[in-house]
């Protein structure tokens, strides 16, 4: 019988049995993720899928055929031939034990925890028939702690350890862990009695019972109360997916108008601090006034240009795109439009139409470089990724910038000048590609390159890059992440090029992190245009006339969490999202309708997204929206990936322009991306003030505390200057997230910018507030 | 069930005449048969020696069983005067009819606190579910049984049904034996927990 189960990669599985069935698994696969998988189940507390097994509970334990010794299911491989058993009077003791033991002082709070209804243990204690307690051990005193957007309450902790090892092995901030003390163990903040984190929340999602909560949720609503709504959150180019958990608001009003908390399929994904809790940015109590309408379609019918950023659905893009066909309007949306281009010069050199990484490829490579991108900030669960390939598979991760990031422990850092960029790239291709080259023109632009010189003037040490050669020679699936200082250098054209033949003529992956939430999608939909015309219409944006999902403009727009649509991910994925909260007002399709392109919804457009970009003729209604329960994403479809001609037309590197002075990294926190985040009730505590060491301090002749005017050609911002101890270099950091310049202005410049700060009187700050 | 056996039967009726004079004949003599008086005779007697069985309501009132499932109540601990509602939403959820709805928020004594609290009674069934699941015999059916309305929807608010505070203080709360109140051999029912030690 064995025999037959042999496959095409036969050689590679074993089969078993689970309780009298044969089951077939992958070497090395664990009994429980093989018994799990083929329908069986195994009782577990502390296993997660996407974890290294914990090992804490025991509850998972079989037994099998031979062995005297209960076997734990989570961490113990498959062996070929074993008969295991799930179930037997001996082993439903042994885990009615374990139980016990849980329940031990565990208060009879079911009441009142937030966790009550989707707790693990009250599950299994309910599963196991424990309706009496028989034992009880000295009381403690357990204090509740509040760390920020995190609570927790120790008397409710089993030390399970999820939060412990989640934080480690998938985050990396690596900040709590287990004051071990026999019966008065607890979690506690690592080295510190403050949390100083970045806050993503992920413990309180993989945390079984309800001792870590979210405390802007704790004791507002019960969790069956709540309806899940699959959506995508919607404030950066990763697309993660999402659940919104919606209820009616206050008592006298059935509808349901407030989203109460973001979920997550945590068994397998994990969400960022934005994702997590940036969710109510929604524009209520919005109305139809159809002479607010008319007045918008004179406008339309004036103007010869409309604005827009990156934070809209593919089908309000091709909505945009049908408006310019008939009414020939410019399409302004300048950040898509230099992604565009680096895509598109890319795509000419590895003769593909996309990049090929995706942020499955990073979390299996071995050996990972991340250039131009403030990784934690751009794109928090690339960083994720990153993090994991690096803790549970042993991969190498290169991280190069300007400044330094002390989040991400890389491998190894290593530090460009500011503008150096191009430099860096041409190194970078010179260390992969040098040995492994076929195309004549390409092996002669490396050997002219003067490596010696292009790195001093970048600044990279050239034993550093050795040093990269030598590790990169031993690893088979390397991948490069390229970030959005890339696409807004001076000298972006050539950069592209160059990954392009890294792409082209080594087995290095290049997944890019597009500038903002569907930037991809725009760039792949709008014809954009460059020059901006007389009259503007701007789509959350600035212009003549604006169109608002922020209710401050002359005609209401709903906000991303009221609509129906999809955005293209960093993944080139299609993925759709659905509305969470109603909204009363019109939609870009009304305006349209108005002007003669008819169609009924907007998501009828999801049709006629253009094939020859890579999209599917496939209606939205068709679209999976949903994680599978094993953990494959299987929302939406991928976009096709043509072959095209390549060309040769690599140019010599520049010299760098000098950053003297006082320089910015326009960059956000992990927290915060856009005008949508920063609406958002958690999260409106993260700081917005200018960062920099103190060595920038000196600088810039200002101290911490410093209310400061930036200004840098016609724009200026003030803030409030911050000594961050945890900062190097002589960089500052600008936050622009609460400033309306983060749309339309500074995505498409490149991001360090050369600046003149000058102390600005308080007065104005009280008078601006 | 049809009975197969089942047939029509002519009913003889008693031909009586239809000329108006025999009609005139027929209402004189049921109008002054005398009857009327006896009734009206027996009224009076009655009246006159003030022996009433009615109930005289609004006036009067009859006693109600505590099996009785009318308006509901929200009640008070009856040593600290808290609410005893701990906002847990056993009563939201296990409602047939879908009518009760609160809303909870964390205290500034870290614990669970029920902002607002409604019954629309009228789609309250009065079932009794709410009070038999209430682990804390917060909410309890009363012997408040006058609930018309001019409208259909009919909110009962968390004010309206919380035993006021000054009633409370004066003791004037009633712990009603009725739905939702400890079975009478509670006592002997209850178990210590181990957290006795
Ligand atoms: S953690 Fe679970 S078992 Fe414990 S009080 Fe909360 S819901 Fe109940
Ligand atoms: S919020 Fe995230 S980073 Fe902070 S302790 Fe929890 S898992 Fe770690
Ligand atoms: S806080 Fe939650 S996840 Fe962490 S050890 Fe305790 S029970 Fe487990
Ligand atoms: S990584 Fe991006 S998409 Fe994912 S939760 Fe964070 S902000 Fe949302
Ligand atoms: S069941 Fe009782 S304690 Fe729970 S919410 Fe309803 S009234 Fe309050
Ligand atoms: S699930 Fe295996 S030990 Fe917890």
């Amino acid at each position: 019988m064995h025999e037959m189960l042999l496959h095409s990669d036969g050689c590679d599985m074993i089969s078993f049995y689970v309780d009298g069935n044969l089951v077939e698994a992958k070497k090395g696969q664990t009994i429980l993720e093989a018994a799990t998988k083929s329908g069986h189940y195994i009782p577990t507390m502390c296993y997660l899928p996407k974890l290294e097994p914990i090992s804490s509970c025991r509850i998972c334990v079989v037994e099998i055929e031979g062995s005297d010794e209960l076997i734990l299911s989570c961490q113990t491989p498959v062996v070929e031939g074993i008969k295991v058993t799930t179930d037997s009077k001996k082993l439903f003791e042994y885990r009615q034990n374990i139980l016990k033991l849980y329940d031990v002082n565990h208060p009879l709070e079911c009441g009142v925890c937030d966790k009550s209804g989707e707790c693990l243990l009250q599950n299994r204690t309910l599963e196991f028939e424990l309706d009496r307690q028989e034992f009880s051990a000295k009381e403690e005193k357990r204090e509740i702690k509040r760390w920020g957007l995190i609570g927790y309450d120790p008397s409710l902790c089993i030390l399970c350890e999820r939060c412990v090892h989640t934080c480690n092995e998938i985050i990396g901030d690596d900040a709590i862990e287990i004051a071990t003390g026999g019966y008065s163990s607890h979690i506690k903040p690592k080295g510190s009695d403050e949390l100083d984190c970045s806050f993503c929340g992920e413990c309180i999602a993989v945390c079984p019972v309800g001792a870590l909560v979210s405390t802007g949720f704790k004791y507002i609503s019960n969790s069956w109360e709540l309806r899940k709504i699959p959506a995508t959150c919607s404030h950066c180019p990763v697309g993660c997916a999402i659940y919104y958990e919606v209820k009616h608001d206050g008592t006298l009003d059935a509808s349901e108008k407030r989203i109460y908390r973001v979920s997550n399929d945590f068994e397998y994904n994990s969400l960022c601090i934005a994702g997590r809790f940036g969710f109510d940015f929604e524009n209520s109590e919005t109305t139809k006034d159809s002479s607010e309408l008319s007045r918008a379609v004179e406008a339309f019918l004036k103007a010869d240009t409309i604005r827009f950023n990156s934070f809209i659905t593919n089908e309000e893009a091709l909505i945009l795109q049908k408006l310019k066909e008939k009414r020939g309007y410019k399409l302004i949306n300048s950040e898509a439009y230099i992604f565009r281009e680096f895509l598109s010069e890319l795509s000419m050199a590895s003769g593909v139409s996309f990049y090929t990484g995706s942020v499955e490829d990073v979390k299996r490579s071995d050996f990972i470089l991340s250039i131009g991108s403030r990784i934690y900030d751009d794109a928090p669960v690339v960083g994720y990724a990153i993090n994991s390939a690096k803790k549970l598979k042993g991969a190498y991760f290169g991280y190069l910038h300007t400044i330094e990031d002390n989040r991400i422990h890389p491998s190894k850092f290593v530090k460009y000048e500011v503008g150096a960029e191009e430099g860096a790239i041409a190194a970078l291709a010179y260390v992969i590609l040098k040995d492994k080259i076929v195309d004549n023109r390409l092996q002669e632009y490396l050997d002219d390159l003067d490596i010696g010189y292009i790195c001093s003037e970048s600044n990279i040490s050239e034993e550093e890059l050795e040093s990269l050669a030598k590790i990169l020679k031993s690893k088979s699936s390397p991948i490069l992440i390229a970030g959005s200082d890339l696409y807004s250098h001076k000298r972006a054209e050539n950069i592209a090029r160059l990954l392009g033949f890294i792409e082209k003529h080594s087995n290095f992956k290049v997944l890019l992190i597009p500038t903002s939430t569907n930037t991809l999608g725009v760039s792949l939909i709008c014809d954009l245009d460059k020059e901006a015309g007389d009259y503007v219409i701007g789509y959350n944006d600035i212009g003549d006339y604006r169109l608002s999902s922020l209710g401050d403009g002359d005609l209401d727009m709903p906000a991303l969490n009221q609509q129906e649509g999809t955005f293209t991910t960093i993944d080139k994925r299609v993925v759709p999202t659905n509305a969470a909260l109603p909204y009363g007002g019109y939609e870009l399709n009304d305006i349209a309708k108005e002007l003669e392109i008819a169609r009924e919804n907007t998501i009828d457009y999801t049709l006629s997204l253009p094939r020859k970009s890579g999209y599917r003729s496939v209606g939205f209604d068709e679209l999976d929206d949903e994680i599978s329960k094993d953990g494959v994403d299987r929302r939406g479809y991928n976009l096709v990936i043509e072959e095209k001609d390549t060309h040769f037309n690599l140019q010599k590197i520049a010299d760098i322009d000098e950053y003297n002075g006082v320089v910015v990294y326009v960059s956000n926190p992990t927290s915060q991306f856009s005008y949508m985040t920063n609406r958002a009730r958690l999260l409106k505590d993260q700081s917005s003030d200018l960062e920099g060491s103190e060595q920038f301090s000196i600088a810039a002749k200002i101290e911490d505390g410093d209310y400061v005017s930036i200004s840098f050609g016609q724009y200026e911002v003030k803030k409030v200057f911050k000594i961050n101890p945890k900062l190097k270099g002589v960089v500052g950091i600008l936050p622009i997230f609460d400033n309306m310049l983060s749309t339309y202005l500074l995505p498409s410049q490149y991001k360090y910018q050369k600046v003149e700060i000058k102390k600005a009187s308080l007065e104005k700050k009280v008078e601006e507030n | 069930m049809v009975n197969s056996k089942a047939k029509y039967v002519e009913v003889e009726l008693e031909k009586y005449s239809l000329k108006p004079f025999d009609r005139f004949k027929r209402v004189m003599k049921r109008t002054f048969k005398g009857e009327l008086f006896v009734g009206l005779g027996i009224v009076f007697r009655e009246m006159v020696r003030f022996n009433i069985h009615t109930t005289q309501y609004p006036g009067e009132k009859l006693p109600i069983s505590p099996r009785y499932r009318a308006i509901h109540e929200l009640l008070r601990l009856l040593e600290s005067g808290n609410e005893r509602c701990i906002g847990c939403g056993l009563c939201e959820k296990i409602c047939i009819s879908k009518c009760i709805r609160m809303d909870t928020h964390l205290g500034e004594d870290g614990r669970k606190h029920i902002s607002e609290y409604t019954i629309n009674f009228g789609r309250c069934i009065f079932c009794g579910y709410c009070a038999e699941v209430c682990p804390e015999l917060a909410i309890v059916h009363g012997p408040r049984y006058e609930n018309s309305s001019e409208q259909r929807a009919h909110f009962g608010l968390k004010e309206d049904m919380l035993t006021p505070i000054d009633v409370f203080k004066k003791g004037a709360q009633k712990e009603y034996p009725g739905f939702g109140a400890p079975s009478p051999d509670a006592d002997k029912r209850i178990k210590k927990t181990p957290l006795a030690y």
